[in-house]
């Protein structure tokens, strides 16, 4: 039976479950300029993970927020909610927070590098939770009684008790998580929210801290409800999963329901984008059109204008939520029809590209230092023309450190940089423009923002002694239509930027690209189109591009070839079948175990 | 990543530290000191004029709403033409401190290496000298014209200006949009003053109207201190140096320039709250 008792849009409430943990009926978020989420119900129980999914604006950190009553001012949440057996209305605000954050419901946050304090201890961290707690059940805590408690739960999480002593900046990401949540687990709470844990940190790390969760909640019978925006991550941890789109619910239901036999057309087409690691497809399905921003729901059905199947029904009555053939819920008009979504078609491993030829980009021997640390040692690279080259590798791997020497932005490196044969200059201000462009990561920074899109491009044309007026020609090879010249970067959405920075690279007509993460930052139904978008560019106009990305999976979807790095060497290197599909270095068998999900793996160690 | 955009949109419009009727009181206060300054002399061209006869009178004397002063000037008259002097130089001072701040800051926060160390060591030293006490020593060796004085706390207001835009333009040189420009090969001179400096001119105009409102009371207090102004010249300082004695004949003699001098310098700095909280939540990160 599913944990979850959810209602319809009309309201209807199922029979309660007596063993919630927590349950929310009703749950709302609104902000000044009116409601960012919409009723939404979820409960949780003892052991039970239920999983939030949802892209950028769907509400799902408000709801976590909101859960533990701590929404920024401005915003109001609405609904009751149902803790410890009591139930209190969310409207009135009578929940005792104090009393119940961190001892009924704690939350852990996205980013370790942040959410600990760096002046304190990490021990002092964990035991202001203790004493707190303790205080509150009316007892006093001797010191000794603290630091013992403290020592358990940095147990429990799989730390030497010693990690007490020292400050989070000494500690890994993985570690600094782990001691967060020691700290979120210390008051012995019922449900833990987890609020995107894994985001922040790389993929081996993501799998030791899902771990160790997993391990807390099957010893303490802990209930979860995972946050995330990955649905791979989501997969094999999740009893239950609820999808939300624009701030409202598109599907909910047990796991297997909602990941495997999708009804809503958003859930289908989310998981068709999410790109696969073991198989290239021929094409990756995006999603056309980009998430609305928060406080800007469409009328009627939220996804009505992305979506392949939408009537003039959808764009006009929002669907109730009803209950769907899988044993899920679905807030689709269509959702009685079978769902037909253009299914994933596998495609080939691109066969190499030009091996004989002369690279047009060729590194010899980079070594490349910060300071007196040696980040980049003895790597070759070499990119033909139409070739896309990924480089991967962990944080701390030396693969920005590449892209940033080839960019010249980084001029401390021994080593040949060549472009067709020829020596780059190691500066950028002894080099032609048309040489060598990249995209950055993020797309929030990556324009002016004081400055329109037109007059962005234009400056860009002018660098590559290209007339004005072949902006529109420029703004549709990145897939913009031409009024957008007018536009500033703030009425832009993410993806849409990112088109932007494309199209500013590509305007002096460089013969190689770097796209340095420049998919990493974007929701995965946009991402797709960029994919799509950097393959068809490099198709048009014969461009050599280098890849640098954490995510193999987008990697195997996109790159000729591959480059791997460990601590700034090259382990292993070739077409991007070969390295991934079967891999030859430990490492790099190691980085594609990590991607996988858990379900896929032998399970937490 | 894409998690924590969603909390963005969450702060309310509008919703400085002065709120709308406080932006209202003050832009008047500042407007009406502004235009005092810049037609006082004509609205009050006899207020220099003596009648040692009358001496101090208190406030409400026929023809004199604020009292005379101990010359028997008309104190009312004497504060609308102060305000020249009391204004104008601390708009000058600001302005030009600024301008060095722009020119000079900005070239040193972008153009790192020995020219950004030089700036900086320059720009500690002054620092480390007191305003005032400098005025006073250097009005004691070059003389204490006004325009004098302007020009030297221009100069001991600049390093302040300099480290702030400096390290504004620092802060956006390591951005994305700036390194874009790099590779463009766009010039160091486009990249500095066309995309650099707009973005960051919120935080410069802020500066400049706190600025202001310092120069205001440092240029007030030098005249109080006779630096800067004539002994018989209009100017809210040296009335106030001159009221001082006559506080039980006219307390407004007094009373009123400092009410002046605190009014306006508190207006201009909630001008620069509201300014600096309005272009936050309308640039952010957009």
């Amino acid at each position: 039976m599913s944990a979850l008792q959810t209602t319809s849009a009309a309201g209807a409430v199922d029979a309660p479950d007596g063993d919630a943990l927590l349950k929310a009926t009703g749950l709302t978020v609104s902000g000044p300029r009116g409601p960012i989420v919409l009723p939404l119900d979820l409960e949780v129980t003892a052991g039970r993970t239920l999983a939030i999914v949802g892209e950028s604006g769907s509400g799902k950190s408000l709801t976590a927020r909101a859960l533990t009553g701590l929404l920024d001012s401005g915003l109001r949440a609405d609904g009751e909610l149902a803790l410890r057996g009591r139930e209190y209305s969310l409207a009135r605000a009578d929940v005792p927070w104090r009393a119940l954050r961190g001892s009924a419901v704690s939350l852990l946050l996205q980013d370790p590098f942040t959410s600990l304090s760096p002046v304190h201890r990490c021990g002092r961290q964990i035991a202001d939770t203790v004493r707190a707690t303790a205080k509150r059940a009316g007892r006093r805590l001797a010191r000794a009684a603290v630091d013992a408690i403290v020592a358990e739960r940095l147990t429990e999480v799989g730390l030497d008790p010693a990690v007490a002593g020292r400050y989070p900046h000494e500690l890994s990401g993985g570690m600094r998580q782990r001691v967060a949540i020691a700290a979120a687990i210390a008051g012995d709470p019922d449900v833990l929210i987890a609020d995107e844990p894994t985001t922040a940190l790389d993929a081996s790390t993501q799998a030791e801290v899902l771990a160790v969760i997993a391990e807390l909640q099957r010893r303490r019978g802990l209930g979860v409800i995972l946050i995330s925006h990955d649905l791979s991550v989501v997969r094999g941890v999740a009893d239950d999963v609820i999808v939300l789109y624009a701030g409202g619910v598109a599907e909910v239901g047990p796991a297997a329901a909602v990941l495997d036999t999708a009804v809503h057309p958003y859930t289908a087409r989310l998981l068709a984008a999410d790109p696969p690691l073991d198989e290239r497809l021929e094409a990756l399905p995006g999603i056309p059109g980009s998430v609305p921003s928060p406080g800007e729901r469409p009328a009627g059905c939220a996804f009505a204008p992305r979506c392949a199947l939408a009537t003039e029904l959808c764009s006009t009555q929002a669907p109730p939520l009803d209950l769907v053939a899988t044993g899920a819920r679905a807030a689709c008009h269509h959702s009685s029809q079978p769902l037909t979504i253009d299914a994933r078609r596998p495609g080939a491993d691109p066969a190499p590209v030009g091996a004989d030829d002369e690279p047009l980009l060729s590194v010899r021997g980079l070594r490349a230092r910060h300071g007196a640390v040696t980040v980049v040692d003895d790597v070759d690279v070499q990119v033909h023309a139409s070739e896309i080259v990924g480089i991967v590798g962990e944080s701390g791997s030396g693969k920005t450190t590449v892209a940033r020497c080839v960019a010249g932005l980084h001029t401390d490196f021994d080593g040949e940089i060549l472009l067709a044969g020829a020596p780059l200059a190691r500066r950028l201000a002894a080099r032609d423009p048309r040489a060598v462009q990249v995209v950055f990561q993020d797309p929030y920074s990556a324009l002016n923002p004081r400055m329109t899109i037109g007059d962005t491009l234009r400056e860009a044309l002018a660098v590559g002694r290209r007339p004005a007026s072949h902006l529109p020609e420029l703004l549709a090879s990145v897939g913009l239509p031409p009024h957008y010249e007018r536009k500033r970067p703030r009425d832009l959405s993410g993806g849409e930027r990112q088109r932007v920075a494309l199209a500013r690279a590509l305007a002096p007509q460089p013969r190689v690209l770097i796209c340095d993460e420049s998919v990493s930052a974007l929701d995965v139904s946009v991402q797709a189109q960029i994919l799509g978008l950097i393959h068809s560019i490099r198709d048009e106009f014969g461009i050599a591009v280098l890849f640098i990305s954490h995510d193999l999976a987008v990697v195997r979807q996109v790159c000729d070839s591959v480059v791997v790095l460990r601590r700034g060497r090259a382990v292993e290197s070739g077409a991007v079948g070969a390295v991934l599909g079967a891999p030859q270095h430990e490492y790099t068998r190691a980085l594609l175990a990590a991607s996988r999900p858990l379900d896929a793996r032998e399970g937490p160690s | 990543m894409t998690a924590t955009t969603t909390l963005s949109a969450t702060s309310a419009p509008g919703a400085t530290s002065v709120g709308r009727w406080g932006l209202i009181i003050t832009g008047s206060i500042v407007g009406l000191a502004l235009f005092l300054a810049a037609f006082g002399g004509l609205l009050a061209p006899d207020a220099l004029v003596q009648d040692i006869l009358l001496g101090a009178t208190p406030p409400g004397t026929p023809g004199h709403p604020l009292g005379t002063d101990a010359l028997g000037r008309d104190v009312l008259a004497l504060l609308i033409a102060g305000t020249g002097s009391a204004v104008a130089g601390p708009v000058v001072i600001a302005l030009g401190s600024m301008l060095i701040g722009i020119l000079v800051g900005t070239v040193a926060g972008y153009v790192s290496g020995p020219l950004d160390f030089t700036v900086g060591r320059v720009t500690d030293l002054l620092l480390a000298l007191p305003v005032v006490v400098v005025a006073i020593v250097i009005a004691g060796i070059f003389g204490s014209g006004y325009w004098v004085t302007v020009a030297m706390l221009i100069l001991l207001f600049a390093p302040s200006d300099i480290r702030l835009v400096r390290a504004a333009v620092i802060e956006q040189s390591a951005r994305p949009y700036i390194e874009s420009a790099r590779m463009l090969r766009l010039s160091s001179a486009r990249i500095m003053f066309r995309h650099i400096l707009p973005n960051v001119s919120p935080i410069i105009v802020t500066n400049a109207l706190v600025n202001l409102a310092i120069a205001i009371v440092a240029l007030s207090s030098l005249s109080f201190l006779g630096v800067g102004v004539a002994p018989d010249a209009a100017d809210w300082g040296r009335q106030l140096t001159d009221g001082r004695s006559l506080l039980l004949a006219n307390p407004a003699a007094a009373l009123a320039p400092a009410l002046a001098i605190v009014v306006v310098a508190c207006a201009v700095n909630l001008l620069g709250d509201a300014v600096a909280a309005r272009s936050m939540s309308r640039g952010g990160r957009a």
